[in-house]
């Protein structure tokens, strides 16, 4: 089992998701406890690529391969994990997009993807969400956390509209609010009021660990 | 003066740069993994066939910019707004919504490349007009980087008119196609030093990727 664990955790850091998929079907074909396959295989491998990111031994591009070899693990072992009913949302549930008048996604769309890898619920607005949508769905879906990304200084003043509009609806206590892209950093995250600012993907999922208590 | 337009002209999208944007620089010492240098491959040959080039300069003066200061005193001004067109990040968002994430990072990457190879022609045709008058010109200075303040890229919008490359501004001032540059350059027997010219060296994201310091 210990080598099992050991082979997943390798496909995720090669970011083999050829090989990852087909270790997530042979560990429900064996019958390996698939909550334990994840956290102590998959999910090592993750964190491994994230840790390797940060020391500068990996590139944006071998993330985001790590990223989506662990997406292919995942969506072979998340229906036994729905049955189970033992891992949905582990980690908690993450509205995120980037703010109304700027149309950058991409870097949104990394945060999006190394949240899910490791193991957050996501619902991803988009570009160009208006302040009022954050709100809406973060409430309607019971989300704890919401994501916003700025990648322009004429439109980072959004990001301070959906704190002003989480307090106004008297949620602010419930729901913590991450900032991150280009123009923004710890000051202006402070400033605005938000709960973090993160300025990379990997970052972004050490912050909203520490949000959501996962 | 009548507006410059050029169309239509080839660019060759290095893949050096391209390698060199996502982290792989030559100082980094690492080579890229296999799958990443087929996707790289791909995505440059793809990039080619997604962008239209197109420039537009006007010749002018320093104070012909509207209710700006900063190249006061400059008899000579070329502002130029050049794009590679919206094909290429229409892909890059069909490709990430779509599950491909890592081919629309590196194909993002490439249309960056693209448009600075774009922005590094016009520069050149820039050249060759103040040439044949026998005169020199500065580096590219653009709205936005150094002490010219990204809000005067209205300004360079009304006096350049470049929806007919194109391009346009949102109402946050962002160029719509995105992988758009638009830049000024001082044209004199003596051209000044841009004040913005050395934009990497006066800022202080030192760990940046796109930072381009020797």
């Amino acid at each position: 089992m210990e080598k099992f664990l050991t082979e997943c955790a390798q496909s995720i850091i090669d970011g083999n998701a050829e090989k990852s998929a087909e270790l997530a079907r042979m560990a429900l074909d064996d019958k390996h406890p698939v909550l334990e396959v994840i956290n102590k295989g998959f999910v090592k491998g993750i964190r491994e690529v994230g840790r390797l990111w940060e020391e500068g031994a990996m590139f944006l591009p071998e993330l985001v391969m790590g990223a989506e070899a662990m997406k292919e693990a995942m969506t072979v072992l998340q229906p036994v994990l729905e049955e189970d009913a033992a891992g949905k949302s582990a980690a908690g549930h993450v509205v995120i997009g980037t703010i109304e008048g700027d149309i950058h996604d991409i870097g949104k769309t990394l945060v999006a993807t190394m949240l899910s890898a490791n193991g957050f619920e996501i619902t991803d607005l988009g570009a160009d969400v208006p302040v009022v949508r954050f709100v809406d769905e973060a409430v309607e879906k019971g989300a704890g956390c919401i994501a916003i990304s700025a990648l322009l200084t004429t439109t980072m003043s959004g990001q301070k509209k959906v704190i002003e509009e989480l307090e106004s609806r008297s949620v602010r206590d419930k729901i913590s609010v991450m900032v991150g892209g280009a123009p923004c950093n710890d000051d202006w995250a402070k400033e605005i009021g938000a709960d973090g600012y993160a300025g990379n993907a990997v970052a972004a999922v050490q912050l909203a660990k520490r949000l959501t208590g996962a | 003066m009548d507006p410059v337009i050029q169309k239509d002209f080839n660019i060759a999208i290095e893949p050096r740069e391209v390698k060199r944007l996502l982290g792989y620089g030559e100082e980094s010492g690492r080579e890229p993994r296999e799958r990443f240098e087929e996707v790289l491959v791909e995505a440059i040959e793809r990039a080619g066939k997604l962008v239209s080039p197109a420039g537009i300069y006007v010749d002018a003066s320093g104070g012909d910019l509207p209710g700006s200061t900063v190249f006061d005193g400059l008899e000579r001004v070329a502002y130029c707004v050049c794009t590679i067109g919206p094909e290429l990040e229409g892909e890059v968002s069909r490709l990430s919504g779509g599950d491909e994430l890592l081919r629309a990072v590196v194909l993002d990457a490439a249309g960056s490349v693209a448009a600075e190879t774009v922005a590094e022609y016009m520069d050149r045709s820039i050249q060759d007009m103040a040439a044949a008058e026998g005169l020199k010109t500065s580096c590219r200075a653009s709205p936005g980087y150094g002490d010219w303040d990204i809000r005067e890229q209205r300004a360079l919008f009304e006096l350049v008119p470049a929806g007919r490359i194109g391009v346009r501004l949102s109402e946050s001032a962002m160029m719509i196609p995105r992988k758009s540059v638009s830049f000024a350059i001082h044209i004199d027997e003596h051209p000044a030093r841009m004040r913005s010219e050395n934009s990497c060296r006066n800022c202080d994201r030192t760990d940046c990727t796109y930072r381009l310091l020797e």
